[in-house]
């Protein structure tokens, strides 16, 4: 026991149990993609969204967050309504189902890379961070292999229902989920091939060298991109649900929390999917054009830039705001009132934020100058270092996976659904054949090119 | 008749459905920046707090138009309740004390809960006293009598929420041409 | 005096046929008659105004146009006083652009002056102007906005209306019951010739010339004669209109029943025209045989009560255990049963066997007949009571021997009326009312039970000449637990009939002469029942 305490420098300890956290990445995610779905989905129909929900605070009145409140509001009545199952089920599988996706979503992350591998001195020792929570040289197979799982969730649902909607939901999302894993895999098989590993940080690292997945394995990641929607089950491949035929397909028998479980499992399901494309095919963490080592030996000014966009962005959000109130000013709606003292905090909190960002980024710019260190000929940082990287790593695939989850909303609410045999044929005799052949050339090609 | 629309062929570009699902994506996009960054350009408005603007040739709850001295110009001839197609308007005729006029209605009920404001009334009224334009699309009450309209609220409108062009209503008691149109029916109340 | 004009002949089943060519094309017509009702009888209808079928023949509207091949050429001549004779050639306006021109301005002509009143007109719908107009098709005013309408009637109901335009005569009230409007009178005369030679009253008088005619009455007298409202029927245009229908109800909401009114034995055919279960008005229903267009003024009223004071349905057990008990039965009818209620009434009589003895009749008077729409005789069935073997009239017996019975059970009967049958019936210890009203007879009954009237059930009557006729049952009863009395009667006897065909069948094996006829081979004017003696 002891000896493998004192395998790692205690450093080393706090930061592989914080990594950790990460598994929780995915189910934040939730709170970014539902309000977002609901009013981009609203924006795209021209319409407004929900926007009613609100927090009274004192002085500023209701505040609405721009429909975030939906959130908590959506979530305390989930929370709180009844749970039933219909007579004559199996209760206990009726009640386990809707554990396994969400509990698969706990468990996935655990082979994304967050940042790349920390090399820091610390008391003298150079100790090594991997960036995932789990160094294994399985990696991304791991994860399809937890991904598969949560068909079993499915099954168990409508089985257990005892609801022909629910069953024959079930199946369809099984047999959905089941055809796409094939393509998902195949897809990947190029970059895979390319990059010559399973551990998505050395994919990463292949890309950062050479370049990203998207330039080199463009019809994959378009392959991929469609396998990963169908396997969430979304528009346009909703086939297991649908009003007409299957109500709510095999989530129909379930109300209250249990369905919040379906639903919030098909949304961090969103979240890990889109962090897997950035990590698969956008280069992951990697900031393009900018080395590891180029952030590393400018650390300050880094940071200083990363504060810099920082308050662009809450500047960009200000005008917004200031444009929005300028309207609301003029229009002859009768709670402008509210709306504006609304906004006055906003703004109040906006323009701190702005200055909280110019002074860091002023202040890390002007005092943080790395100290390095040359070990075994590579240059070595201390540990303050390395956790600047990673943070700005951080917020780089995060925002990368953000831009995916974007797209998988923009996807549903822009193409009609498929019938369920046009999905199927899809998957087996386009998307399939696609991923071979693709695979076949890759393989030629990075013979003949002198790849490994 | 069968018509026959003939669709026009896809071309390969088309049926490869690719490039245009990017171009529906690109569409889409378009409208949610809008919705984000000219959101008040949206074409809904938040509803109880902005209401949209109505036109006046929208067919809203009716109104029965009045005479200078504030009587229903509606003669009870029936045209409406024979024109309307849910028979929703109820009239009863009486006699009145004018000599110059024969017939006015007792009773004059429309339940909205029944119309379906296809407007056919305002069409069929051979006076010109049934109106569908004023502009108010919604009204709630708690009981589902107090929907049907008798003569008393079609009569309760005031001739200064309607345009000065509309001479029709502005002869009505309150209105601008009411004096006007008093002289004219040579009753001057005084 | 001129104003004396001849009957129409009419086509009767026997009438010669003789050939025509009509639009150049041979048809058999019938040879008796005139050409309106020659070209009537093969299909052709010719407008017309001023001509009734039992009104004189005057000719003055001009709208029955139509061309006659003659000596001189084609001429236009009036259809309705244009005799028929054998080959003649007539020309419609099928054929003949002229016919169509003539009639479509004659029609123009006649609407010059009439105002546009459809809207609140209550002849509108059921309009003779409306419906030429219709046909002749000339959709589109030629008159000039600034000359307006004018009004040309008696000076003394003229105004000016406020957009100055001359106007009068709207409601002139030209009797008890009738409003005239002279805006709207056409001057077809129909009131005229009817007053003068049906009601044989001569109260109405077309005055002044010219365009300035107008209808009124004698200086100081009224409009007030038992027939008086058949005006309002044969005015082609709202001019006439009754006070007791007027603006009461948009005609073309009326649903109408065939009916016979059963408060007379001359059975005068009738419409009973109603809406959301409520009778509006009574209108004539033509039968040449009977009542031709006519109707009394009493009869045509009597709706009124129709719905008033009736009596609700009671309960029929305790009239079973009534009838249950000792003592002998007087079984009383009125004269506004059916031959289905009287059916039912010696079913009942034959049940209780022996102890039972039916009465019928009526206290009220019997009247000579009018000779138009009224016998006088208010047993209305009393021919049907003799076809089915009851005894007629023979109230004085019952009143003689009340002491005698036990139980008095009377159908449609208001026997208490009579202050006299009262004081001696009121002795009779159990006293049954089957009657629709709650009348001096239902009060003063132990019993009340309330049936339905008869213009609420399907039934026959035979009237005072041996005619057959047949009742129509309109949707108006007040109450849907009312039954018609013959229902309840054949209950009490202890058979059900489920409905008034089977009482009417059960009827033809008392009355050999009934036993050929099904409702469906009655006629809606009625059959003639052969070999009856009355």
């Amino acid at each position: 026991m002891m000896e493998i305490i004192e395998s790692k420098h205690w450093i080393e300890w706090i930061i592989t149990i914080a990594k950790f956290a990460f598994a929780f990445v995915p189910i934040l995610f939730i709170l970014l993609l539902i309000p977002m779905e609901r009013r981009g989905a609203g924006f795209i129909q021209d319409r407004q969204g929900p926007n009613r929900s609100y927090i009274k605070i004192p002085y500023f009145g209701r505040i609405r967050l721009f429909g975030w409140v939906q959130n908590a509001c959506d979530g305390t009545k989930l929370f709180f309504k009844e749970m039933f199952a219909p007579a004559g089920v199996n209760k206990w599988i009726y009640m386990l189902a809707p554990a396994i996706p969400f509990a698969i979503v706990l468990i996935s992350p655990c082979v994304i890379p967050w940042f790349a591998p920390m090399v820091f001195e610390f008391g003298g020792q150079v100790i090594k961070i991997p960036g995932m929570t789990v160094d294994t040289e399985v990696g991304i197979l791991l994860l399809f292999g937890l991904s598969s799982l949560s068909a079993y969730g499915a099954v168990l649902a409508g089985w257990a229902s005892k609801s022909k909607f629910s069953l024959l939901g079930g199946l369809r999302t099984s047999a959905m989920t089941i055809s796409y894993e094939v393509c998902l895999g195949l897809c990947l098989m190029g970059m895979l091939l390319l990059a010559g590993t399973f551990r998505i940080d050395e994919i990463i690292a292949w890309q950062d060298a050479n370049v990203w997945g998207i330039v080199a394995q463009p019809v994959a990641f378009f392959c991929f991109l469609i396998a990963m929607i169908a396997e969430t089950g979304r528009a346009p491949f909703d086939v297991a649900e649908g009003e007409p035929e299957l109500v709510a397909g095999f989530h129909t028998e379930y109300g209250a929390m249990q369905f919040g479980l379906f639903y919030m499992g098909e949304y961090s399901h969103i979240g890990i999917n889109s962090i897997l494309v950035a990590c698969l095919f956008l280069g992951g963490y990697s900031i393009p054009f900018v080395s590891m080592e180029t952030v590393q030996s400018n650390l300050g000014i880094s940071l200083g830039v990363l504060c810099g966009v920082c308050a662009v962005a809450v500047l960009a959000f200000l005008h917004l705001l200031y444009r929005y109130a300028r309207w609301y000013k003029t229009c002859k709606a009768s709670n402008k009132e509210v709306i504006l003292r609304e906004y006055s905090l906003y703004k109040i909190l906006g323009w701190c934020a702005v200055v909280v960002f110019a002074v860091l980024g002023v202040l890390s710019a002007v005092f943080i100058h790395p100290e390095v260190q040359m070990v075994n000929g590579e240059a070595v940082y201390g540990i303050g270092v390395a956790l600047g990287t990673a943070l700005i790593q951080i917020l780089v695939l995060l925002v990368k996976a953000v831009f995916f989850c974007w797209v998988w909303i923009w996807v549903r609410w822009t193409l009609p659904r498929f019938r369920y045999d046009h999905v199927m044929h899809l998957g087996w005799k386009i998307l399939l054949n696609i991923a071979i052949l693709n695979l076949v050339v890759t393989a030629i090609a990075a013979k003949l090119l002198g790849g490994n | 008749m069968v018509r026959q629309v003939k669709q026009k062929p896809m071309n390969w570009v088309e049926r490869l459905y690719v490039f245009e699902a990017l171009r529906g994506l690109f569409t889409t996009l378009k409208h949610a920046l809008r919705g984000l960054l000219r959101y008040e350009t949206l074409p809904t408005v938040p509803y109880p707090e902005m209401k949209p603007e109505i036109p006046r040739n929208y067919r809203a709850r009716h109104r029965l138009m009045l005479r200078p001295d504030g009587t229903p110009r509606c003669v009870a001839c029936g045209m409406c309740a024979a024109a309307c197609p849910a028979h929703c308007i109820y009239i009863e005729a009486a006699e009145t004390e004018d000599p110059r006029i024969e017939k006015a209605p007792a009773r004059f009920d429309i339940d909205h809960l029944v119309c379906v404001f296809c407007g056919l009334c305002v069409e069929a009224c051979p006076v010109d006293a049934l109106r569908m334009d004023t502009c108010e699309t919604s009204y709630v009450h708690p009981k589902r009598d107090d929907f049907v309209a008798p003569m008393f609220d079609l009569m309760t409108w005031d001739p200064k929420t309607y345009p000065q062009n509309d001479s029709q209503s502005q002869m009505a008691p309150g209105g601008t041409l009411n004096q006007q149109a008093l002289d004219a029916w040579g009753m001057k109340v005084n | 005096m001129s104003n004396y004009y001849n009957m129409p002949k009419l086509p009767t089943e026997n009438s010669p046929k003789v050939e025509i060519f009509v639009d150049d094309k041979a048809v058999m017509v019938p040879g008796d008659t005139n050409l309106l009702e020659a070209l009537k009888a093969v299909g052709i209808e010719t407008p017309h105004v001023c001509y009734h079928p039992y009104l004189p023949v005057s000719g003055n509207c001009r709208q029955c146009l139509v061309e006659q091949e003659g000596p001189r050429g084609r001429m236009l001549v009036i259809a309705c006083y244009t005799p028929v004779s054998p080959s003649m050639k007539i020309y419609t306006p099928a054929s003949s652009e002229r016919v169509k021109n003539a009639r479509k301005a004659t029609q123009e002509f006649m609407l010059v002056n009439h105002p546009l009143d459809c809207p609140i007109c209550d002849k509108a719908g059921e309009c003779t102007l409306q419906e030429n107009y219709m046909e002749a098709g000339q959709n589109e005013s030629r008159m000039r906005p600034e000359y307006g309408k004018n009004y040309h009637g008696n000076p003394a109901h003229q105004f000016i209306d406020s957009k100055g335009q001359v106007r009068g005569g709207k409601h002139v009230d030209i009797g008890p019951r009738i409003v005239l409007d002279e805006e709207r009178c056409v001057q077809c005369d129909r009131c005229v010739r009817f007053m003068r030679s049906i009601a044989g009253d001569e109260q109405l008088q077309l005055a002044s010339r010219a365009d300035h005619t107008y209808i009124t009455t004698f200086p100081g007298e009224k409009l007030d004669h038992e027939y008086d409202l058949c005006v309002t029927d044969i005015c082609p245009t709202g001019a006439m209109t009754a006070k007791h229908f007027r603006f009461q109800k948009r005609v073309w909401l009326l649903s109408r029943t065939p009916s016979i009114s059963m408060d007379d034995s001359l059975g005068a055919n009738i419409w009973i025209d109603h809406a959301e279960g409520k009778v509006w008005r009574l209108m004539p229903r033509c039968n040449p045989e009977v009542n031709r267009s006519w109707l009394s003024n009493t009869s045509r009223l009597a709706y009124q009560n129709f719905q008033k004071n009736r009596l609700p349905a009671g309960d029929i057990d305790s009239l079973k255990s009534v009838l249950a008990k000792e003592g002998k039965v007087a079984l009383v009818a009125g004269g506004s049963c059916t031959i289905e209620d009287l059916t039912a009434l010696k079913l009942l009589a034959e049940k209780l066997g022996e102890r039972a003895e039916i009465f019928t009749g009526s206290f009220a008077p019997v009247l000579p007949a009018d000779g138009i729409a009224k016998s006088g005789d208010p047993v209305a069935n009393r021919a049907g009571m003799k076809l089915l073997g009851l005894p007629t009239g023979n109230l004085e017996e019952l009143l003689k021997r009340a002491g005698e019975f036990s139980i008095l059970l009377s159908v449609h009967c208001d026997l208490f009326e009579n202050a006299e049958a009262a004081k001696t019936l009121e002795t009779i210890p159990e006293k049954i009312a089957l009657s629709a009203f709650d009348d001096a007879t239902a009060k003063a009954a132990t019993i009340p039970f309330g049936v339905n009237h008869w213009s609420e059930v399907k039934g026959t009557m035979v009237n005072c000449n041996g005619m057959l006729q047949k009742l129509s049952a309109a949707p108006t009863s007040p109450d849907s637990n009312l039954r018609p009395a013959f229902s309840v009667l054949a209950e009490l006897a202890g058979i059900s009939l489920s409905c008034a065909c089977e009482a009417f069948a059960m009827a033809g094996k008392n009355a050999e002469v009934l036993s050929g006829y099904t409702y469906e081979t009655i006629r809606s004017t009625g059959v003639m029942l052969d070999g009856v003696q009355l």
